[in-house]
């Protein structure tokens, strides 16, 4: 079946894949895998340099893969490949609480010890420890920040997810439990978007018809925001409708500084990432730990330029 | 290979002979079309070899040999069915958008058989009935999909690739419809340990229905009438309909099949991730294209196989798992990957020209 000519392309590619395979490691009791949620997010890119760095100070040998997209379907061949490389420990982003599950339990039922990091599954029996954030404790914090910035009244939007990310409704679900204490803010509830800022645009100005007095605006995410203010900017209402987001994305960052957003309530993705390695280096001294590793969050307000560009997502490793 | 063109205008048995002249050719080139330019086989051995060599203890284990098969089952039954619709010379983009869908429908049909309220999390226990009766709502509604594809493009003439990006967006939407888009949590308890993470005879349930469907489906595409007349269609439609081929029929029946095996995979799906998976499948498309074109299929309709698509369908999963055992950072993966179709693609087409032209 082969010809003379595709012998060459054969051996060519077998010496490029050669070449790129390293050395087995040595000390097989330090290894440590690292699954984020998809290639190319700022997020998980900046999780996975403060693990890198933290790994190299404890001294393990970490190796970070990640899907094409933030789905199950998508990141379940990932971590059947890291299954079979048995690492000691694997520190997870689970993409979905439940598909997850099974291939986690799998990973555990092979010797590794398993840590969920940013997100968790269902069934956490197996599980070492969940890096997590307090998602509701955002919420509450974000509506805190909201009732400063609007003086105690006002109408108030949220856009979050579609429901079903455990995350973004605790994100929610806080903000609104926390609006209740401020009784001249009347909340004008949830509406959706699926990452995906033109929608979230849209949201914004089709509630200014209906709502000319809109007085802020609350994202879940990132997408949201940067939809939120680009809504407001096309309506002339930037500035003059508030708006509170979560996360501190660099374009997030960006629009904070020039007035188009009030506060930001950011999380440390270098810090989960960190604290990650620290509890694998625990599991690997034999050490236990307890369920659940909080990392924190952080209101950053308008004024505290420092502070947004010390939380800033970045994407690379410094 | 598009001998089938100049027989246009001959009754359906001189189109018939033609056919069986054609397999009565020489056994090297019958094995040649069999495994579809057999280079992508070699270059699959080769990535098998280079891994295992090189990671034998893990690459090369049982359980990770294992988990590659899992990986392929569900992709393989949709890839069977876009080699039937790319052999037909169309284009199936709406495979992923119906098996999410066809798994809402399938999930919500045992959920309600099982008497669950709608938001209940984990699983349910429900029997086999309940099993197979969402089974059949799977392959109903996907089969549905497939027939309103089928109904469009050779009804209404509007190109394949249109209407099923079209069907993309409305299954997909209708999906969210049904589930205000929060993924079916429960599912019969039996589905997923005895279907999803079962075994028979040591392989797992899931390969062996993947298997089975690539197995009957590699017997209809090269040796019944239906198979012939696929390859009639994707040859010259023109030919095919003036030689008796009843051309709306085969091309409706075509994308039903299409729809049908993804509504198979949705009820896999069910069983292997144990909820619907609303926002996945995003790319599964695209990545079936890929496997059929790796396997030897060509876009432009007429030639191609089963076989070819089984490998086709291993090439990506086999790098992704060996890229991940090595350690090699994901986004010299995708570069790589992207490397790997073009490069085998390319090879193949040398491949065909210098048989041509001998």
């Amino acid at each position: 079946m082969v010809n003379k000519r595709s012998l060459p392309v054969l051996a060519a590619i077998a010496t490029v894949i050669g070449l790129a395979v390293a050395t087995p490691g040595a000390a097989a009791d330090k290894t440590v895998a690292l699954v984020l949620g998809v290639k190319g997010s700022p997020f998980y890119q900046a999780l996975a340099c403060g693990a890198q760095a933290r790994a190299r100070e404890l001294g393990l040998k970490l190796t970070v893969s990640a899907p094409d997209q933030f789905a199950a379907d998508s990141q379940i061949p990932v971590v059947n490949g890291v299954a079979a490389t048995r690492p000691a420990v694997a520190a997870v982003v689970p993409t979905d609480m439940q598909a997850l599950v099974e291939p986690l339990r799998q990973l555990h039922g092979r010797g590794t010890q398993v840590i969920t990091v940013d997100q968790t599954i269902s069934d956490v029996s197996f599980v070492q420890t969940q890096v997590l954030t307090d998602n509701a404790a955002g919420g509450r914090m974000a509506a805190d920040a909201m009732n400063t910035l609007l003086g105690g009244k006002g109408k108030v939007l949220t856009i979050t997810q579609p429901p079903g990310s455990a995350a973004q409704d605790a994100r929610e679900a806080g903000f609104k439990a926390e609006l209740k204490k401020f009784p001249g803010i009347s909340y004008l509830g949830p509406q959706y978007q699926s990452d995906d800022p033109q929608k979230a645009a849209e949201i914004v100005t089709s509630t200014l018809s209906a709502h000319p007095d809109l007085a802020a605006v609350f994202s879940t995410n990132d997408q949201g925001a940067i939809g939120a203010i680009t809504g407001l900017r096309q309506a002339g209402a930037t500035g003059k409708v508030k708006v509170v987001a979560y996360d501190a994305a660099t374009a997030e960052v960006n629009a904070m500084k020039n007035g188009s957003i009030q506060a930001l309530i950011a999380q440390n993705p270098k810090q989960e990432g960190e604290a990650a390695m620290e509890a694998a280096a625990a599991l690997i001294a034999g050490k236990h730990l307890g369920k659940t590793t909080l990392t924190e969050i952080v209101t950053i307000k308008g004024s505290d330029k420092a502070a947004a560009d010390k939380y800033e997502y970045r994407a690379n490793c410094n | 290979m598009n001998w089938i063109k100049s027989f246009t205008g001959r009754s359906h048995e001189e189109l018939r002979e033609a056919l069986d002249s054609d397999h009565a050719r020489t056994s090297q080139e019958r094995f040649n079309r069999f495994i579809g330019g057999g280079w992508i086989f070699i270059l699959l051995l080769a990535l098998v070899a280079v891994f295992w060599v090189s990671r034998p203890e893990q690459f090369g284990s049982a359980y990770n040999l294992t988990m590659l098969a899992v990986n392929a089952a569900i992709l393989l039954v949709l890839s069977v069915g876009q080699t039937f619709v790319i052999i037909s010379a169309g284009i199936d983009l709406s495979l992923g958008a119906v098996l999410v869908f066809s798994s809402v429908v399938s999930a919500q049909t045992m959920l309600w058989l099982s008497g669950e309220p709608a938001g209940t999390f984990g699983t349910t226990a429900g029997g086999w009935g309940v099993v197979a009766a969402g089974l059949a709502a799977g392959l109903v509604s996907g089969a549905a999909w497939g027939m309103l594809n089928g109904l469009l493009i050779a009804v209404a003439r509007i190109p394949a690739l249109i209407v099923t990006l079209g069907s993309l967006g409305m299954a997909l939407g209708m999906a969210q419809i049904l589930t205000g888009g929060v993924d079916v949590r429960a599912v019969p308890d039996r589905l997923v340990t005895e279907v999803g993470t079962g075994t028979l005879f040591g392989m797992p349930i899931l390969v062996v229905i993947a298997g089975s469907v690539a197995i009957i489906a590699a017997i209809v595409l090269h040796l019944t009438r239906f198979g012939l007349h696929v390859f009639a269609v994707g040859s010259n439609a023109e030919a095919a309909r003036r030689s008796g081929i009843r051309l709306t029929l085969r091309v409706i029946s075509i994308y039903a099949l299409s729809g049908m095996l993804a509504g198979l995979a949705a009820t896999m799906s069910i069983a292997r991730f144990s909820t619907t998976t609303i926002n996945g499948h995003a790319m599964d498309n695209l990545s079936t294209i890929s496997a059929v074109v790796l396997g030897g299929t060509s876009l432009f309709g007429g030639v191609g196989s089963i076989v070819g698509t089984v490998i086709g369908v291993f090439i990506p999963i086999v790098l992704l798992n060996g890229f991940v055992i090595l350690g090699i950072p994901p986004f010299w993966q995708t570069v790589a990957m992207g490397a790997v179709l073009i490069l085998a693609v390319w090879v193949d087409q040398l491949k065909r020209r210098t048989r041509q032209g001998s």
